[in-house]
């Protein structure tokens, strides 16, 4: 008995780690989780908390006790048409950036993942824009976008003058320039995390497929597309609650105009609570920008989870 | 089992260790997190109290401040001992961040305020809410001007100081003006036919470098100058008490007219909503424009993008009349202030050493602005000598967002100014969505 204990011990036997198991104080680990928790909980959960009450009151930033206003902030939100119109905006921008960035990313990611000498540095180039901060981003394509800068200039030298537009002054074209913008950022993005999926693709499938007879686009929507589907459900959730959130780019660009041409729902936020000193009123627009996310990406995660079942 | 037994023992403590540097580490993070926080004082120096004698005055001014203040600093600290920790930012991010800091009790003993009620942190606004030193036993007070003064005083106490005063003026290239054989427009004819001239040379008669709305609101300025305060003096007074508004005042409509005739008649920049306000500057540097509506402060970013400098250009103040005796041009006030729950005394000290005469020269010619306080001084910088005699006549107006009631009458003229520049809203709509605005904020 005392034998077979001790060997047990030696071995490190089951019978010892039930032992090990035993002796552990259970609330340990839970122990060493705390600091962290504490730390998460008063960076994130009280502000958020708190942040949540000052949208029903009409806080405006001052040392005195905020009125509560019930539901009137989300009222005003709702019924501001300068708030309507940001709603708009930011819809628009997450739908349209969102499906083309995606078609963008994934046709860059196939044509690249391939046996072209240059594909690294193609790679590369294309990855870049993601690289930089949204900030310098903006300050640069403000710069090219300006009625004599450089994207207007280059299409006039090649005969091309006729599409030379106001791109950031003008209110029917501020948006899609803005948005262009947006894909031309993450549009690399969305290709590396489609090429991390091509690598989890294994060639005897396609091998396979080639034997029996598929050409390129069935082998393509029978066999790559669906193994990439855990890709797409990441390059979707990405973009799309990036662009609910859309901020840096859009103030900077064109701080919302030219009128209410571009405004976001951060943008709104933002100027709400720094220039009109509406804390409370600018947390409600926080509120509601958060259930949106929230929503939407709830959605299109258990959409898509079920696509990737099915697939 | 006995052999077990002993080789066991040793880890018995282990578990004891383990939760002992759990509870340690969890009782260091709380203590760090609440102290963090604010729910302990871990600071001997808390701003509350107003730390008074530490001989050290924390300012948290903007950056054209900070440049003028730079060696007034260093001549305060050597003639007193004392220290003044000076913080600096752009206005914007300093309006953004001054509230914050005055709610959680973290603001500087002085600080950069907004004229009037133009923004949450402007002397009107945050002398309303206590939060401002009264500074009215100070003998500079007797040195402000009129239009300062209405701005500085919040029920009868001055609550700020102006370190300087900016003025909105027509900077014009003199070569484009020379060889389009042009001379400076005193009356609003004169304004149209110079611009006429101009576009026949195949020059933009005004660069309108409207892209985010800042300079646009320079035209409403000094166009209601003329147009409305001339006319109105106590126009400001009349719609506080609801007997005129923005849309029924025929002042008012002129002056988005005259703004209109500009616009239609093709003398404003072409995509004027999608040009920032440095290649506005840039074009009348270089000569693709001829004049650009500034305020003075912005006058030597103008002379930097210009081979000769200064020497380049000259200014006007704006006409908008045809009555050149009835030109006013429009002022503003820099200004400092006293946080009540800072060290007042110290700060006050301060300002009054700013206050001297000499102090007061230094800065003006230091950035090239005109003197913050109505004192004779000897300017060496020249660029605002045409508008001298206005401003000796009395004849400068304060901004007129500034008593408006908040910042959102301001910031819904710059928005829908854009849209009425783009002809996507009439007059009317836009002066209504002010008068909107106007009625919340007195509210």
């Amino acid at each position: 008995m005392t034998v077979t204990q001790t060997r047990s011990a030696v071995t490190g036997g089951p019978g010892t780690e039930q032992q090990r198991r035993r002796r552990r104080p259970p609330n340990v680990p839970y122990l060493l989780l705390v600091p962290a928790l504490v730390f998460y909980a008063f960076v994130v959960l009280v502000p958020t908390l708190s942040g949540a009450g000052y949208a029903f009151t009409d806080w405006a930033g001052r040392r005195e006790t905020p009125g509560f206003v019930g539901l009137d902030n989300f009222t005003e939100l709702f019924a501001a048409p300068a708030a309507r119109s940001a709603l708009r905006n930011t819809l628009i921008i997450a739908v349209s950036t969102t499906v083309v960035q995606t078609l963008i990313g994934l046709a860059l990611a196939l044509a690249l993942h391939s046996t072209l000498a240059s594909r690294n540095v193609l790679r590369t180039m294309f990855f870049a824009p993601a690289l930089l901060p949204p900030v310098i981003i903006g300050f640069l394509w403000q710069y090219i976008l300006t009625p004599a800068g450089p994207l207007n200039d280059a299409l006039s030298s090649i005969g091309l003058g006729g599409l030379t537009q106001n791109w950031l002054g003008d209110s029917s074209v501020a948006l899609a320039s803005v948005i262009g913008v947006i894909i031309w950022q993450n549009a690399g993005l969305t290709m590396v995390i489609y090429l991390a999926g091509l690598q989890g693709v294994p060639p005897e499938l396609h091998e396979a497929a080639s034997i029996d007879g598929a050409g390129r686009w069935q082998r393509l929507r029978n066999v790559t597309l669906p193994l990439l589907a855990p890709a797409t459900t990441i390059a979707l959730s990405l973009t799309l609650i990036g662009s609910l959130k859309l901020f840096d780019q859009v103030y900077v660009m064109t701080n919302g105009g030219p009128g209410y041409a571009t405004e976001t729902l951060s943008v709104v936020m933002y100027k709400e609570a720094f220039v009109s000193g509406r804390y409370g009123y600018s947390t409600a627009i926080a509120l509601v920008l958060t259930m949106i996310v929230f929503a939407f990406a709830l959605l299109q995660l258990r959409g898509l989870r079920r696509y990737e079942v099915q697939q | 089992m006995t052999i077990d037994h002993t080789r066991t023992r040793p880890l018995r403590p282990r578990p004891v260790r383990a939760r002992r540097a759990a509870l340690t580490t969890l009782a260091a993070t709380l203590a760090a997190s609440l102290t963090a926080c604010g729910f302990v004082n871990s600071d001997d120096s808390s701003t509350e109290d107003g730390g008074g004698g530490s001989g050290t005055v924390t300012a948290y001014v903007n950056t054209e401040q900070n440049a003028g203040l730079a060696p007034l600093v260093e001549a305060y600290e050597e003639e007193t001992d004392s220290t003044v920790d000076v913080s600096s930012a752009n206005t914007d991010e300093l309006n953004q961040q001054l509230r914050v800091q005055l709610t959680s009790g973290t603001a500087a003993d002085l600080i950069r305020v907004s004229p009037g009620n133009s923004s949450p942190v402007a002397a009107g606004v945050l002398g309303a809410e206590g939060e401002l030193a009264d500074l009215s036993d100070a003998a500079w007070t007797a040195d402000l001007s009129d239009d300062t003064r209405a701005l500085a005083e919040v029920d009868g106490q001055v609550l700020a100081f102006p370190v300087s005063r900016n003025a909105i003026v027509m900077a014009f290239n003199k070569q484009v003006f020379a060889d389009a054989g042009v001379e400076v427009p005193t009356t609003w004819t004169e304004l149209i036919a110079a611009s006429e001239a101009l576009a026949a040379a195949g020059v933009t008669p005004i660069a309108a470098p409207f892209q985010g709305g800042i300079y646009f609101q320079f035209w409403v300025y000094a166009l209601a100058g003329t147009l409305v305060y001339a006319e109105q003096p106590g126009i400001d007074a009349q719609m506080e008490a609801g007997e005129t508004t923005f849309a029924t005042s025929p002042e008012w409509g002129e002056v988005f007219a005259k703004m209109a005739d500009l616009r239609d008649a093709g003398f404003l920049s072409d995509g004027m909503l999608g040009l920032p306000p440095d290649q506005g500057l840039q074009a009348v540097a270089t000569g693709e424009a001829a004049m650009v509506l500034m305020v003075s402060a912005g006058l030597p970013q103008l002379y930097g993008y210009a081979e000769e400098g200064a020497e380049a250009f000259d200014v006007f103040a704006l006409p908008a009349t045809d009555d050149a005796g009835a030109t006013r041009v429009p002022v503003a006030p820099d200004f400092l202030a006293v946080n009540a729950a800072g060290d007042q005394e110290a700060a006050m000290e301060f300002l009054d050493f700013l206050a001297q005469p000499e102090n007061v020269e230094e800065y003006a010619n230091e950035m090239g602005v005109l003197p913050g306080l109505a004192l004779d001084v000897d300017l060496e910088n020249t660029a605002l000598d045409p508008i001298q005699p206005l401003l000796s006549e009395g004849r400068s107006v304060a901004y007129a967002n500034y008593l408006w009631p908040n910042g959102d009458v301001q910031q819904t003229m710059l928005q829908s100014g854009q849209e009425w520049l783009d002809g996507a809203i009439e007059t009317a709509d836009l002066l209504g969505q002010m008068d909107a605005e106007y009625a919340r904020g007195r509210s």
